[in-house]
Parts: structure tokens; C-alpha cells; sequence
């Protein structure tokens, strides 16, 4: 107590008034005129305490101050004569983080307000932990996945193109990555990350923090000459490891490429990896290699969405047919048979000869909000019969198998009937105003096909998501004219793909008001009613 | 051949220890709101003073019925139970977790009236046997 003094604040030099502090001299004390701190104690609630008292005696010449250490008493029968309790009367100083006990201390303080008693006092906090443990796991999408040795690396680049392999592979994350390694030819053989054990050595999780595990299979392995040919190997059992032959170092990773198959539960069932082997030669400092990873859900095909649930602008357009005889075989998936092998609806795509005849039936897939337009230059020769030419024409501009439905949502699973557009086909002709009777004996081709694709705002309005509402397949024919023979003409074939914004404008939606249900009790007016 | 003034003993101990007992529980309540009085200590200040209000009834209830019937069996019994009331009062004295002056004036007395009460039975049951 003796040392205790509230208002020394100035540190080695004298403060003003302040009867306690250390760094005044005899001189100092003279000049004041009170002590602003006469007494300085232990806690008061003590039955007996020291105490020190300042105090400035006035009467000699010139002033001095007076200290005096007494045993100050409490009178009050409730002081308190004893504690066997530490942290009773004084602040407690607070623990200093370490590794082990930080998690417990940002529990504690880590929010906006302390909790009233530290949860060391608190038993329950041992009930958590045991809980979660009856809690399945699950991942979820972006969580990275986890190995019997940390995470699924997939190496990329990090700042500089150099290969960095502290990247996780997130759950559902579909990543394709490529990077620079340097490597050395004499150690080929020990640089783990050119081998192939370094990328299915460790076995997954299945769900994290569990010990099911999942080990990571060799689908293919493709072997890459110096002067890029990929050849595939029949056996995918073996394990190549990095060896040097003459002076090439062969057998050296150079692309691995993940499929992890998933449950809708979360839980990851299989896992595989496809390698590419290639050989370096000894001048070479650096390799190349590309990673990637996607995920499959079992039971389902790889139907690569175009937005989740919206479209999103610049993927393809997902179209497909609805089977026979629906709805009875509802098994069946409307993707079977496809415009393309993807499922998209495709127009014609124009190619450089501009001879529509010509044309190789290349076609190209319709992305969303792109409006394309494309054609081809038709000539006719009087030797041209009509029939065979329109049926030509009609597989030129719709393709060998043109679409009856289009997917509403970039997402939509061919099960869900509901979530498909049908395509209203049109049919209009160029000469509408001619005489009626030269529509009969004269040949209609078909010149152009338009497709409207109309399509809302849906959802939020933070969010908005693209859906598709109507698609409208309009074919212009026109008149084809007899020529006489020797002459021919050349008319323009065109199609095109126009998308239109129908959205309404968004909707403010309210809550209703919360009405008062107060009902007065059944026989409230009893001898009344 | 009962002991008249170990009677009297019993009967101002029994009104002694209701005091005691309120007084004892309501420091606890002052304490715990005056003071930072955490439930890990508590806890058991409380149960060890239920235990004591539990032996202090039977050991008057035996004290006196041996004295009155002139039996030492109970009488030794409550002897017995004399020395656990004692600890606990040393433990309500000195090992409380906040032992305040008034604490300490009622145990001292309780103590007092225990030796008192300790000194007078071994005599009456010296009385009872020979």
C-alpha cells in the first residue's frame, strides 16, 4: 500500500499536489497547498487493512508531508475476516492466449459482449462436443475435401504461374488449374509432386471428420511422347513411377484430372483419377502440368448445367425430346435423343464457302442471350426439283433432329416434365399478299427460321434469375419460281436466334398484417344466446 | 441421575442453532450478491450447511433423549455426532470461501457451546455407567 499511488502519472518527474508520488523531494512538498490523494487503502470491505496516509502539515516552515502507515479497521460486523478464494477481492489478471487454450478464450470474448461467467465455470460446455459427435457430417458445397493427411491438393498457380500445393479442392467446385513446377532431371525420380503416388496416395474422407474412407482409383492413364502424341494404356492397375531412360526422365505427371462421384447426402462414394504421363528431356527446367476436378452425383449422368437454377448468359441453350408415349414411361429421360450429344438446341452455323448445299450440317449450339443470326447462299438451277430441295432446305436450317422442348431453367432434371418449354412452331410466308391461286401450282421453300426466344426475371430482386418462357421456331417460305433452264439464282437462307426480355417489372412484396385474433368465448352471452 | 444442566444446554443449543442457521444462510445470500461468489463454491458452502442442520437435529434429539431415559447408548452417539458438528463449524470459521467478522463472533460461540456440551455428556455418561 505504502507503494501505491493513484496520481503519480508522470513518469520520473513530479506531479503536482500529489503527496504520494515517489519522484518528489522535500523541496516539491513545500509547494503544495493540500494532497490530492490523502489516503490510499486496501479493499475497505477487510476487517483490517494497512492504510497509508498523506498528509501536508501546514504549521512548519516551510511545509512538509507527513506519511504515516496505519491498520485501518472496519467496525461493520459483515467485514470480512478471511477469504479462501482468490479471485475474491481483486481483478484477475487476464489469461495470455496460447495455442491450447485459444479456442476456449475466443469463445469467451470473441463476440460483442463477454459472457457474465467464463465458461470454465460452466459444466455444460463439455456437452456440445459430445453432441456433435452423434451429428452426421456432410459436405457441403465449397467445403474443401478432406484426406487421411489434410485436403485434397489441386495444384495451381498462385501470384506467379508457379504451382502452389497448398490449394484445397472445394466440395462441388468445379476447378481446372494449370501451373509451372520446376523440376531437375537428375532427381526425376524424387520429386514427389511429378509422381503419380503423390496424387492418390492419401485416401478421402467420405464425409468429414469421419474415418470411412474413400481411395482414389486410377481411371486411365495417357501417355504423352515429347512431340505431343497421346497414346492410351490398356492396363490402369499399374503404377509408373518416374524413372530416367537414356536421357529422358518418362513417366512424369502432367495432368491429372479428378471425377468424384457424390451422394445427395453429401457423403463422397468414389473417387478417380486419370492421369497424363509425359517425358521430359534433360535440358528442361520446368513442366507444364493441369489439374482438374468435377463432380458427378451417382446415379445421374454428367448433364453440364447452364445455370443454377437461372441461365446464365453464354451457355448453351438445354433442349431435348419428350419420349413416347408419355406419361407412362416416365423412366425414361427426356435427353435421350438430342439435338446434339449435349442437349442444346443448335442453328445453322455458317461456314466459309457460303454454298448452303455444300454445307458439312455443322451447327452450332444457341447460348443464352446471345442473339445469333447465320446463312448460307442457296443456288438454284432450273434442274432443281421442289420437293427434294425443301426437305434439303427444312434439315439445313432445323437439323437432323430439332428439339420439341427447351429447358426452362439452366437446371432443369429431365424428370421434371413441368420445368420444359414446348417449341410453338410457326409458319409464315413471304408472299402473303400475292393472288392465292399462284400459291398452288408454284413450289414453297423455306428461306429463313427464326427463333424467338422469350424469357423472364425470376426470383429475387437481388438475385434475379433468367427463365425461359417461350420459344417460338417461325419458317418464312417463299415462292419458288421456275427458272428457265440454263439460269440459276441465288437466294439467301438465314436463321437466327433472337432472345427477348419479357420480365415485368419487379413487385414489392409485403408481409400481411397481423391481424388480432381475439375471439370471445363460446358461451360468453350464455343466458342470451 | 440425568444431568440437568447438560438439559438446559441442549434446549438454549437448540435455540442457538435455529439463529445460527438463518443467520449462517442469509450471509450466504449477502455474499453472493455483494461479493463475486461463483456456484463452484457456493455450492458447497450450502450443502455443508444443510448437513450440519441435519446432524445438529439429530444430535439433539439423541443427546437429550439419552439423557432423559439415562441411556448412554444414544448419548454416545450424540457424542459422536458432536465431533462432526464441530468440524464443520471449524469448517464454517476458517475454510469458508468468505469468512466475514460475524462469521466468525457466531462460530466461535457455537464452538464454545459444543466443548461445553462435549465436556458435560462424557460426564454423563460416566454417570450412566458406573
Amino acid at each position: 500500500v505504502a507503494k501505491l499511488c493513484t496520481c503519480d502519472l508522470l513518469v520520473a518527474q513530479c506531479d503536482v499536489n500529489c503527496c504520494c508520488d515517489p519522484d518528489c523531494s522535500a523541496a516539491d512538498f513545500s509547494l503544495f497547498t493540500t494532497c490530492s490523494v490523502p489516503i490510499v487503502t486496501g479493499d475497505s470491505r477487510l476487517c483490517s487493512q494497512k492504510a497509508a496516509i498523506y498528509s501536508l502539515d501546514v504549521e512548519a516552515n516551510p511545509p512538509e508531508r507527513v506519511f504515516k502507515l496505519i491498520d485501518q479497521v472496519n467496525p461493520s460486523v459483515f467485514c470480512i475476516h478471511a477469504t479462501n478464494y482468490k479471485q475474491a477481492l481483486s481483478f484477475s489478471s487476464p489469461e495470455m492466449p496460447t495455442s491450447e487454450n485459444f479456442d476456449q478464450l475466443l469463445k469467451q470474448f470473441g463476440s460483442a459482449a463477454f459472457s457474465a461467467e467464463p465458461d470454465s465455470w460452466n459444466i455444460d460446455s463439455d456437452t456440445p462436443n459430445s453432441s456433435d459427435a452423434n451429428e452426421t457430417y456432410r459436405y457441403e458445397y465449397g467445403v474443401p475435401i478432406q484426406t487421411m493427411d489434410g485436403f485434397l491438393r489441386l495444384p495451381s498457380p498462385v501470384v506467379s504461374s508457379w504451382c502452389s500445393d497448398a490449394n484445397p479442392a472445394g466440395f462441388l467446385v468445379n476447378q481446372a488449374t494449370k501451373c509451372i513446377r520446376s523440376v531437375s532431371t537428375e532427381k526425376c525420380g524424387n520429386i514427389q509432386a511429378v509422381s503419380m503416388l503423390f496424387y492418390i496416395s492419401s485416401s478421402i474422407l467420405a464425409v468429414p471428420k469421419s474415418s470411412q474412407m474413400v481411395n482414389i482409383t486410377v481411371q486411365s492413364i495417357v501417355l504423352q511422347s515429347l512431340n505431343g502424341m497421346r497414346t492410351l494404356l490398356n492396363s490402369n492397375d499399374v503404377l509408373r513411377h518416374p524413372m530416367i531412360l537414356d536421357e529422358l526422365c518418362i513417366n512424369i505427371v502432367l495432368g491429372v484430372s479428378y471425377h468424384i462421384t457424390y451422394t445427395d447426402a453429401g457423403q463422397i462414394i468414389e473417387a478417380a483419377a486419370s492421369f497424363v504421363l509425359g517425358a521430359i528431356n534433360k535440358e528442361a527446367l520446368s513442366v507444364q502440368q493441369s489439374f482438374e476436378i468435377s463432380f458427378t452425383q451417382v446415379n445421374t449422368k454428367p448433364v453440364p448445367l447452364s445455370g443454377n437454377p437461372g441461365y446464365v448468359v453464354g451457355l448453351p441453350v438445354r433442349a431435348g425430346f419428350k419420349p413416347q408415349g408419355y406419361p407412362f414411361p416416365i423412366a425414361v429421360l427426356l435427353s435421350a435423343l438430342n439435338t446434339n450429344k449435349y442437349g442444346q438446341l443448335t442453328i445453322l452455323q455458317s461456314t466459309s464457302n457460303q454454298d448452303c448445299l455444300e454445307a458439312q450440317g455443322g451447327r452450332t449450339p444457341v447460348l443464352f442471350g446471345y442473339n445469333m443470326i447465320s446463312g448460307c447462299k442457296l443456288r438454284i438451277t432450273a434442274a432443281m426439283k421442289c420437293q427434294p430441295l425443301t426437305q434439303a432446305l427444312l434439315d439445313l436450317l432445323k437439323g437432323q433432329s430439332f428439339p420439341e422442348y427447351v429447358a426452362s431453367f439452366g437446371n432443369s432434371q429431365a424428370q421434371d416434365v413441368l420445368d420444359w418449354v414446348p417449341i410453338t412452331h410457326l409458319h409464315t410466308s413471304e408472299q402473303t399478299m400475292r393472288i392465292y391461286n399462284t400459291f398452288q401450282s408454284s413450289c414453297q421453300i423455306p428461306v429463313s427460321l427464326e427463333i424467338e426466344v422469350k424469357w423472364t426475371k425470376y426470383g429475387s430482386l437481388v438475385n434475379p434469375q433468367a427463365r425461359i418462357v417461350n420459344v417460338t421456331a417461325t419458317t418464312t417460305t417463299t415462292t419458288l419460281k421456275q427458272l428457265a433452264s440454263g439460269r440459276e439464282r441465288t437466294i439467301p437462307i438465314t436463321s437466327s436466334v433472337v432472345f427477348t426480355d419479357i420480365s415485368s417489372p419487379a413487385e414489392p412484396g409485403y408481409k400481411a398484417w397481423p391481424t388480432i385474433n381475439a375471439k370471445l368465448p363460446f358461451d360468453f352471452f350464455f343466458p342470451f344466446v | 441421575l440425568s444431568s440437568v444442566p447438560l438439559q438446559i444446554l441442549f434446549y438454549i443449543n437448540g435455540f442457538y442453532y435455529i439463529f445460527y442457521f438463518l443467520a449462517t444462510l442469509a450471509m450466504i445470500v449477502y455474499k453472493s450478491q455483494v461479493f463475486s461468489y461463483p456456484d463452484d463454491f457456493l455450492t458447497p458452502d450450502l450443502a455443508l450447511l444443510f448437513i450440519m442442520a441435519v446432524l445438529e437435529v439429530l444430535r439433539l434429539y439423541l443427546g437429550s433423549k439419552g439423557n432423559l431415559t439415562e441411556e448412554e447408548a444414544p448419548l454416545g452417539l450424540s457424542l459422536v455426532i458432536t465431533v462432526g458438528s464441530v468440524i464443520l463449524s471449524v469448517y464454517f470459521l476458517i475454510w469458508q470461501t468468505y469468512v466475514l467478522k460475524a462469521d466468525v463472533i457466531i462460530n466461535a460461540v457455537l464452538l464454545f457451546t459444543y466443548g461445553l456440551e462435549s465436556v458435560l455428556q462424557v460426564l454423563a455418561i460416566a454417570t450412566f455407567v458406573g
